[in-house]
């Protein structure tokens, strides 16, 4: 059974509205239909505004040679004095571990801000105004400079990933809960009446639909996310920026080093866009199909 | 939620652990955690090979050695380390620190490890300034917390030296990253900055590698620099002394001071 056979609307009139309000099906038309030079065009202007900023770097005279004496370190091929990990590869290892654990904490989040239960209501809403109302920076310094004055001492790696687990943990769980407020009631009624049990009814029929609104806001929520762990390196932890700023100190390279650093962030950002894109291909792909048809 | 309240108790329970005497730590991990700053060139830098380098590295490298315990070295941030509390983060900061009276209140100073004097630093183009009696009303550069800023706060005080002139008045601090603020007096002067108040050695480096840049007037006041420890461990403490005296003796630190300046700086006096 997939999650349209439920929706008691006829076929034919729920493709036309979807095809207007999701852009996994909207994409698919340009595919498709007339607009099919659409792409290329984009293509085409996105490579000529590269080719501009290539040539605006290139207008600076900058030491390439010695950009790519520290690019290796800059992505972290290599490890770090200490043995660890530095580097674009921290950033990484941050901005997924920090991913995963805002996930968890974000959906138990929305879920009480969705109970009934006034205690599970306060302690969700009081989290996320308390974690959505103060600077990502000041939270970072709370876990790492204040918390060992009342003794609980914290790693630079685990303050930072605590802080930002929390911090957007507390904006994913907003944005999960008007996925799941988005979805019609009717559905869940309708699926009720087949007589399916309340977990199947979230697994097959509201969840799926809700994760199809959830995951373009959760995408751009993690791309932020990315830059933002550069917040860490003022704990002294080897991330991308904090390499990049050592660099460019030492040697006076500022404008050699930030440029790299924002192109690896850059890269990073494409690279989760599209994860992103396709999961919200996946989600979406009822629609597309029905579009299509 | 429930995974990071687990996470935080672990950690708590982590500090816990650590929070026994240092020497015992040390002892019990065969390794020696260092904290030191990473932008403080000769002293502390990030080298060509993404090593750290610098002399209080290498005299970290010979205290561990001295005391057979392998090394670990961290980068935290001077605000971090001056601002005392390490909870076991942290044994032993050989880190160019100035024993001054705010500080000597959260961190112990077992040991005096070299003398380097305060100088004021100029634009080489510099035509107003020609002593520390010209920077009233100007825009100085210090690092963040650093001793200097003090200095220019008129609050600065060394236990056991002579107290300290200020023959200025009204003078706009511009607190930040010490190399940062080189390169930004090396820009012009007047540009962002009028002068820097800097340790003698760490101006040279950045007059070596500016080269625009100069030292003007006398030297403002002799400053030791001390290793740092966290409060309250008397052991650890002589522990740490009887280490670098011993360096000190056998003329290691005075070979490490000549391979990084010109002149032996870990003599009593400069």
């Amino acid at each position: 059974m997939t999650n349209t056979d439920v929706r008691g609307v006829p076929p034919a009139e729920s493709a036309r509205h979807d095809a207007e309000n999701s852009i996994p099906a909207s994409h698919a038309a340009r595919h498709d239909g007339p607009r099919g030079y659409f792409l290329l065009k984009v293509w085409l202007t996105w490579v000529a505004l590269f080719a501009l900023l290539a040539a605006a770097c290139v207008g600076l005279k900058l030491d390439l040679g010695f950009v790519a004496q520290k690019l290796p370190y800059l992505l972290g091929l290599r490890l770090a004095p200490n043995g660890f990990i530095q580097g674009a590869a921290l950033t990484l290892l941050v901005t997924c571990c920090s991913m995963v654990f805002a996930m968890l904490v974000a959906i138990l989040t929305a879920f009480g801000r969705m109970s009934s239960n006034p205690v599970a209501f306060a302690l969700a809403s009081f989290y996320a105004s308390l974690f959505r109302g103060t600077p990502l920076l000041v939270q970072v310094l709370i876990i790492y400079l204040a918390l060992p004055q009342v003794g609980i001492v914290l790693g630079a790696l685990s303050s930072g990933l605590i802080a930002l687990s929390l911090n957007y943990g507390a904006y994913l769980a907003e944005t999960i809960r008007s996925g799941m407020m988005a979805v019609p009631h009717g559905q869940r009624e309708a699926a009720m009446a087949l007589a399916l049990p309340p977990w199947l009814v979230f697994w097959k029929v509201t969840g799926p639909q809700a994760l199809r609104l959830i995951i373009p806001p959760a995408g751009a929520l993690f791309v932020s996310m990315l830059k933002d762990s550069s917040l860490v390196s003022i704990m002294g932890l080897w991330e991308l920026n904090f390499l990049a700023q050592a660099y460019a100190r030492a040697t006076y390279h500022y404008m050699e080093m930030l440029i790299a650093a924002a192109l690896i962030y850059w890269a990073m950002s494409i690279a989760f866009e599209m994860v992103q894109l396709r999961l919200e291909r996946r989600f979406g792909r009822s629609l597309a199909w029905q579009a299509r048809r | 939620m429930r995974l990071l309240v687990s996470l935080l108790l672990i950690g708590a329970c982590a500090a816990q652990a650590r929070a026994g005497s240092t020497l015992q730590r040390v002892e019990q991990r065969g390794v020696l955690h260092d904290a030191l700053v990473d932008d403080y060139p000769p002293f502390g830098f990030i080298d060509a090979n993404n090593e750290l380098a610098g002399f209080d590295v290498d005299v970290a490298r010979a205290v561990a050695a001295r005391l057979g315990v392998k090394l670990d070295l961290a980068t935290p941030g001077w605000e971090t380390i001056v601002s005392g509390r390490w909870q076991g983060r942290w044994d032993i900061c050989i880190c160019s620190m100035s024993p001054t009276e705010e500080r000597a209140k959260v961190l112990d100073f077992p040991v005096r490890y070299y003398n380097s004097p305060a100088v004021l630093v100029v634009n080489k183009n510099e035509q107003r300034i020609h002593s520390v009696a010209d920077i009233s009303g100007k825009r100085v550069g210090v690092g963040t917390g650093s001793s200097y800023e003090s200095y220019l706060n008129k609050a600065l005080s060394i236990p056991g030296a002579a107290p300290i002139a200020y023959p200025f008045h009204d003078v706009i601090v511009i607190p930040g990253d010490e190399t940062v603020n080189f390169r930004n007096l090396a820009l012009g002067p007047g540009l962002r900055l009028d002068a820097i108040v800097s340790d003698i050695a760490t101006a040279r480096t950045a007059i070596d590698s500016t080269h625009a840049l100069k030292i003007v007037g006398d030297v403002l006041y002799a400053e030791p620099d001390v290793v740092a420890t966290e409060k309250g461990d008397p052991e650890w403490n002589t522990t740490v002394a009887r280490a670098v005296d011993a360096l000190k003796a056998d003329g290691t630190l005075a070979k490490i001071a000549r391979r990084w300046f010109d002149a032996d700086i870990t003599l009593d006096e400069h």
